[in-house]
């Protein structure tokens, strides 16, 4: 009795098994309001925008890309690496946070699954468009074919990013939808005979309820879970590869794994903050949503906020100890060179703005952390952007020093993953239920407010 | 534009009869020795070609032929020795030929006169031919015309001419071809009233006349820099632009060997930084102003040796003690100046030594004072025919527009300029590739200009026209072997036949003579010597008028390889802009880019400005030969995109035309202005700059607390050679974890670079665009800095703002045995070969740019766009050894790999192994310095084996362990003191 009465509830407002699932199926069952269609044309307005963009670099040529001799990666990278981080919460909310019983997480691992799976599908673009000759892109899988045999470069850390990327992207979605088939089922049920309910009968894959079903449907999402840890850590440890392997000061550095795994779990609860707290309003989920997620989610993003400041200063520590000159003013270059200014929006948004999470009453109010959430972000988009920009734009030779400022195409194509990020949130908040039903009606702990009344 | 390659005699003959017939397959081929049947047959065909060259009818059938003709192999070059027509000096050029095509000059090694290298202005030439947009026909009234028609027409007029005792006058850049000089003398001969004016739009008229002054003969004398020991330039650019630069370059680079047994003292007396001045040891920087009153005291301390400037008194001192080793060279235009460098050269026995006046130069004839004359004449209306031959006055003098006002205007051009727009009537002249000629760039060097395909166009060289018009038709050919047969056959005191003699020149490219000895007058002392040029003192900078080494004084503006080869110096690519030195740009709160008003004696044009370290403070130097009509055409060169901007200004032109700026004082074309008033208009302008940063060092605001100047440059000091000799100490092999993963067992190649010897003249860049069918990208790409040369030119300045030193790198793939873009290319499109080159596959390439990222040296280019080639007349300048690169893919130097296959294709065929020397990369190829070395590493005797072994060997990068295969040899500093070693970099 002792923990249920030390630890708050994670529901709050005494909700009944009915009650949560009417909550979580309302905004399913009617039809959008104006608010829902504001935002969608908003979003998907930006969505065609970054289609036309594309479009337009794919007929034309990387050279509508603000790119040079020597800055050859910038936007397309910077932006990769930027969603593959955003879609790092997903897993850790689902699978390592499921392993180590952190109950709270059932409020908003749905949500943050699909976030996931729309932020790998917006990185997933990069890879791809950054090509030269994007229609060639599958050649860099290894594939049985009639060009000699050929196959691709084991040892380069782009053959191993398209294979962390492609294995995480699956591993997510299963993940995913085995977690969503109880719920499906729920709708199925809740559904007049029609085209809904014969898609989600197959989407729900003949779930009965039955105890032999749940049990193996439990052990299931047990192994998957125990899979896609690993992927926590590995895929961003990849793409940390795509420069650490490489020779360029302020790419080549061993501490680029942790460094960014962090930064993508940092990113990646930033990001979940940032949806859940709209959403929660947006959709009326106060009761499922509430502070203590606030709570544990900001001090999430204050831990790996200051892994992440540590890996700063770390990094200016080995350059300088390194004694070697090139490391040493790649480094002075970013603090002070003509891209200062995107690296103290880094250091101001990643570092000190977190500091204030650990005042509780910033932590535990929706407007500063949402503020704070946003800016995070920001801050994480810049972090990518310096690495790759600042230490590329001078390097060795001085003769080749370039400087680098982005096209309208490519504005355009940030502005389109953002768009297609948000539109398929926005469908997807319409079509299926944001919050584990199955999984918060375990959480609920009714009865509590009856023992509580006998006090 | 014919679509037929592809011929037999038979079908030839039966195409030129009906009108069309484009490539003459069988010139005559050097390599195989003297071959008479193949010259003759070469010699009708374009006999037939001249004569029947007319009326284009496209053949649309490819046939093969049915009987190949000897000696022509479809895909093995030919080579046939030619001179150079990019200039007046005269380089000796071997065209090579693939399948009936010329498709690359290449210097030509036993030429007497360039040696075997080739400036950027002879290697980007090729494009001149395949210009498409040429004049083609004759013209009269502005309508197209055929030549008979033209020549009725001028005839007639020139009838009304001779009989009524016009004046007619002929003018004309430098003409040192033998024949066109006699035919000048017969056809102008004809008329009571007619004269031959010859001009240099870079002048060197003075030094001419200096010496019709004191030596007694209008001679421009032969500098012989390899025989100096200590030089002195003053505002001579002799590595760049003055008379003969592939010439004095190679003489140059001879006479600075740390190893020979002197090594050149060098000193540059200038008011803005020229790429002289940037190898000079030492340079003195002196306004515009003061530049004569310089050389009238090196005259003092000279012959009296007193003078109260230390400098000077060095100076003079050095050059005494190197007695009839010295040579002083002076490019001002003041005739008094030049007499007294004459006097210093005399004085100092120079002359017989290092200047040669039997042997006189012939590269610049060009006479300013009958030019001013002329030009009197022409403004008082009192010229009724002038013919403009291989000029363009209206651009590039000072008030040349008065061309137009002679009552009959012929001009004879390859396009449509600002003088042939001007003209009754246009004579349509050949390429040089196309046309018979001679040159005679050198008193007893005379050269043979040999055509390689049929003419284009219905083009006639001048010979002929002039023989035409005196009533003497014939064939250039026949009139040069005859004026060969008459005057230099018998000079050349062969006891070969004329015909042997003929055919032995023509495969050489020249016969050489021994000219009658020139009378040694002493110089004259003059009893009261002509006072020096006084410039305005007056308040306002002066003005420094110079030319760029691709773009000379313009007349190459149409040919967009020399307009995007960035300038040595400045390295700014398409534009032309006001340099002004540090001072005086912060004096006028100006930047690179702030668009500046010139006012200069009634004439006012706008320009960026550029702030030029070296330069000195009073100056503002602007280059001439742009604003040329001819680059009107650029228009749509490179890509056209959402944000792409144009590479013409408002004007529609590349640059301004700064010659209007020039000015006549007493008898000499002047480059120098004062009195010039700058503004700031408040614009600025993005210039096409390919290297933002200008020093190794690194800013000072970011620099590593107790960082050292990164090694990329090196230096060594004379004494340091002299007293360690030029071994290395042996290197101790890296300790390696893995056994080497490239054994290289049978050719390793490599290259060394002598920094030393390299001026930065950019001819590398330029043949290295010809031969790897690198695309154009305009300005706008430039700017973006996405140019594609495969080949680069760093400069780094050092020490001083206001006197700078100078290094000049080339810089290209150094394919690095460690190779960073080797292991990050996911897909295999860059990998080492068992030769050591890192191999491109283009076709494997998906575009990835992580490999330029990786590369230490960013020396890979991409494909940012599908570059245009839609002119099909000059994709057939393309080298169909080398692949076009689509867009999306990555490319980089490749050591010529196309090269290094030939030649070991035919070693194999001929069963013996690859020699060293036998593949030539086309950037080793053309340097006029000799700077480049390739050559296979497990050879120990090669030469680049010998060169890496040099004490003054380096590797650029070498800590970071990517082995790169290129070595650099240091450059020499002949007495720097030992505190200056530091602040270097």
């Amino acid at each position: 009795m002792a923990d249920i009465a030390l630890s708050p509830p994670l529901v709050v407002g005494h909700k009944s098994l009915a009650e949560v699932t009417h909550d979580v199926c309302r905004p399913m069952e009617r039809r959008p309001g104006g608010i829902w269609w504001a935002a969608f044309a908003v979003t998907f307005s930006m969505l065609l925008l970054g289609v036309a963009a594309i479009t337009y670099e794919i007929a034309t040529g990387i050279g509508t890309w603000g790119l040079n001799t020597t800055v050859g990666w910038a936007f397309d990278i910077t932006n990769f690496v930027f969603w593959i981080g955003i879609g790092h919460a997903g897993t850790l909310i689902s699978a390592i946070l499921f392993l180590l019983r952190q109950r709270w997480r059932t409020g908003v691992n749905r949500a943050a699954e699909a976030m996931t799976l729309f932020a790998v599908m917006c990185a997933g673009i990069f890879p791809l468009i950054h090509m030269g000759r994007p229609w060639f892109g599958y050649w860099i899988f290894p594939y049985p074919n009639f060009r000699g045999s050929l196959w691709i470069n084991y040892r380069s850390p782009l053959a191993w990013d398209a294979f962390a990327i492609s294995t995480y992207f699956i591993i997510s979605a299963t993940f995913w939808y085995v977690g969503l088939i109880p719920d499906l089922a729920t709708i199925r049920d809740r559904s007049q005979p029609g085209l809904r309910r014969t898609i989600f009968s197959i989407a729900s894959l003949g779930w009965d309820g039955a105890f032999k079903t749940w049990n193996r449907y439990e052990m299931v999402y047990l192994l998957l879970a125990g899979l896609a840890t690993p992927l926590v850590v590995s895929v961003h440890t990849i793409v940390s590869w795509d420069f650490a392997t490489a020779v360029i000061p302020g790419w080549h550095a061993t501490i680029f794994p942790p460094y960014f795994v962090a930064g993508a779990i940092f990113s990646g609860m930033a990001m979940v903050l940032t949806l859940m707290i709209i959403a929660r309003k947006a959709m009326g989920l106060e009761a499922y949503i509430n502070l203590r997620h606030l709570d544990v989610m900001s001090k999430l993003v204050i831990t790996t906020g200051s892994i992440v400041g540590f890996s700063y200063l770390t990094e200016f520590f080995t350059a300088q100890y390194s004694g070697n000159q090139y490391e040493q003013f790649v480094f002075l270059n970013r603090a002070l060179g003509p891209f200062f200014w995107a690296y103290w929006t880094m250091v101001s948004c990643n570092v000190l703005i977190p500091q204030l999470l650990w005042i509780r009453k910033i932590r535990t109010s929706w407007a500063a952390v949402f503020v704070i959430s946003l800016l995070v972000n920001v801050g994480m988009w810049f972090e990518r952007f310096v690495i790759i920009v600042t230490s590329l734009h001078r390097d060795y030779l001085p003769s080749s020093w370039t400087s680098y400022r982005p096209t309208s195409i490519e504005i355009a194509t940030l502005i389109g993953t953002f768009g297609l990020f948000f539109t398929l949130f926005l469908v997807f908040c319409r079509v299926l239920p944001v919050i584990a039903m199955a999984e918060i009606k375990g959480v609920l702990k009714h009865g509590l407010h009856r023992l509580e009344a006998h006090r | 534009m014919s679509d037929k390659y592809w011929r037999s005699l038979e079908d030839w003959r039966n195409v030129s009869e009906t009108g069309d017939a484009e490539f003459s397959e069988t010139p005559i081929d050097i390599e195989a020795g003297p071959d008479r049947r193949g010259f003759l047959k070469a010699a009708g065909f374009s006999f037939g070609a001249a004569m029947l060259a007319g009326c284009g009818r496209t053949v649309q059938k490819i046939e093969p032929n049915l009987q190949q003709p000897e000696g022509f192999i479809p895909g093995r070059p030919v080579y046939y020795a030619s001179t150079c027509g990019g200039c007046s000096a005269g380089c000796g050029t071997l065209v090579k030929v693939r399948d009936g095509r010329p498709i690359k000059l290449e210097g030509n090694p036993s030429h007497q006169v360039s040696g075997g290298g080739l400036c950027a202005v002879g290697q980007a030439s090729i494009l001149g031919l395949y210009d498409s947009r040429r004049i083609a026909h004759p013209m009269v009234d502005g309508k197209a015309a055929s030549w008979a028609q033209a020549d009725a027409f001028v005839q007639d007029r020139l009838e009304q001419a001779r009989r009524a005792g016009g004046a007619v006058r002929l003018l004309t850049g430098t003409v040192h071809s033998p024949t066109e000089s006699a035919w000048i003398g017969h056809f102008l001969g004809s008329f009571r009233n007619a004269r031959h004016i010859e001009y240099d739009a870079l002048s060197a008229s003075a030094i001419l006349d200096a010496h019709e002054r004191t030596h007694g003969a209008r001679i421009l004398p032969r500098y012989r820099f390899d025989k100096a020991g200590v030089i002195v330039g003053i505002d001579a650019d002799f590595l760049g632009t003055w008379i003969s630069p592939v010439e004095f370059a190679r003489e140059y680079a001879a006479a600075r060997d740390p190893l020979g047994s002197q090594y050149a003292w060098h000193t540059q007396v200038e008011s803005r930084m020229s790429l002289t001045g940037t190898k000079a040891d030492h340079r003195v920087v002196l306004g515009p102003a003061d530049l004569a009153g310089f050389v009238s005291d090196l005259h003092d301390a000279v012959i009296k040796g007193g003078s109260n400037r230390p400098e000077v008194l060095q100076i003079a001192q050095r050059l005494r003690d190197a007695r009839g080793r010295g040579l002083v060279v002076c490019g001002l235009q003041d005739v008094a100046a030049q007499a007294l460098v004459n006097g210093i050269n005399e004085a100092l026995g120079n002359y017989g030594a290092t200047i040669e006046t039997d042997r006189a130069s012939r590269q610049r004839r060009g006479d300013d004072r009958a030019l001013e004359n002329l030009l009197a004449e022409l403004r008082g209306g009192a010229v009724d025919v002038l013919i403009v031959a291989g000029a363009n006055p209206a651009f590039d003098l000072p008030g040349g527009e008065a061309v137009a006002k002679a009552k009959l205007l012929i001009v004879h051009a390859q396009r449509m300029d600002e003088t042939a727009a001007k003209a009754q009537a246009v004579c349509a002249a050949p390429d040089v590739l196309e046309s018979w000629g001679d040159v005679e760039p050198v008193e007893g060097t005379a050269c043979i200009v040999q055509p390689c395909l049929q003419p284009l166009f219905q083009t006639r060289p001048l010979v002929e026209t002039l023989a035409a018009w005196s009533g003497k038709p014939g064939v250039a050919l026949d009139l040069i072997r005859d004026q060969w047969r008459q005057e230099i056959f018998p000079k050349a005191k062969s006891n070969l036949a004329f015909e042997e003699f003929w055919e032995r020149s023509l495969q050489d490219g020249f016969a050489q003579y021994t000219p009658a000895a020139r009378a040694r007058t002493a110089a004259r002392r003059e009893s009261e010597p002509e006072p020096l040029q006084k410039m305005d003192p007056q308040d306002g900078f002066h003005l420094a008028l110079y030319a760029k080494p691709a773009l000379l004084e313009g007349r190459h503006a149409y040919n967009p390889w020399l307009q995007e080869v960035p300038d040595p110096v400045t390295k700014i690519a398409w534009d032309n802009y006001a340099c002004l030195a540090p001072g005086a740009a912060a004096k006028l709160g100006v930047a690179t880019g702030d668009v500046l008003g010139i006012q200069c004696g009634g004439q006012d044009i706008e320009l960026p400005a550029l702030v030029q370290p070296g330069q000195h403070e009073n100056t503002v130097a602007v280059a001439l030969g742009y604003g040329s009509q001819l680059s009107g055409r650029f228009a749509k060169v490179g890509p056209q995109w959402l944000e792409g901007r144009p590479t013409l200004n408002e004007r529609g032109l590349v640059g301004v035309n700064a010659a209007p700026l020039l000015g006549f004082d007493r008898g000499s074309l002047q480059y120098f202005r004062s009195g010039v008033k700058l503004s700031k208009t408040g614009t600025t302008m993005a210039l096409a700059c390919t290297q933002e940063h200008q020093t190794v060092s690194v800013p000072e605001r970011l620099k590593p607390a107790g960082a050292k100047i990164r090694p990329i440059i090196q230096e060594t000091t004379l004494v340091q050679i002299r007293e360690s000799g030029d071994r290395r100490a042996k290197e101790s092999p890296r300790p390696e974890l893995w056994p080497p993963d490239h054994p290289y067992p049978v050719h390793h190649w490599a290259m060394v670079v002598d920094l030393n010897a390299c001026n930065g003249c950019s001819a590398c860049i330029v043949a290295c665009q010809a031969e790897n069918n690198i695309p154009v990208v305009g300005k706008d790409e430039m700017r973006r800095k996405r140019e594609m040369h495969w080949m680069r030119i760093d400069r780094y300045y050092s020490g001083a703002l206001d006197s700078p030193r100078v290094a000049h790198q080339p810089m290209f793939c150094q394919q690095c045995d460690h190779a960073p873009c080797e292991t990050v290319c996911p897909v295999l499109a860059t990998v080492h070969s068992d030769e050591g080159l890192n191999q491109q596959i283009y076709n494997r390439c998906v575009g990835t740019r992580y490999c330029a990222n990786n590369c230490p040296y960013k020396v890979r280019r991409f494909n940012w766009f599908n570059y245009v080639r839609e002119d099909r007349m000059a994709n057939l300048a393309l080298n169909p050894d080398v692949t076009v690169r689509s867009r999306g893919v990555m490319e980089k130097c490749t050591f010529c790999v196309q090269r290094i296959q030939e030649a070991k294709i035919e070693s194999k065929r001929l069963g013996r192994p690859v020699r060293d020397g036998e593949i030539q990369t086309a950037c080793q190829q053309t340097c006029p310095a000799k700077a480049i070395v390739f050559g296979d590493l497990d050879d120990p005797h090669s030469e680049v084996s010998r060169l890496m072994a040099s004490g003054r060997r380096y590797r650029v990068l070498e800590e970071i362990n990517v082995r790169p295969g290129v070595g650099y040899l240091k450059i020499v500093r002949p007495d720097a003191p030992a505190g200056e070693e530091k602040e270097n970099g």
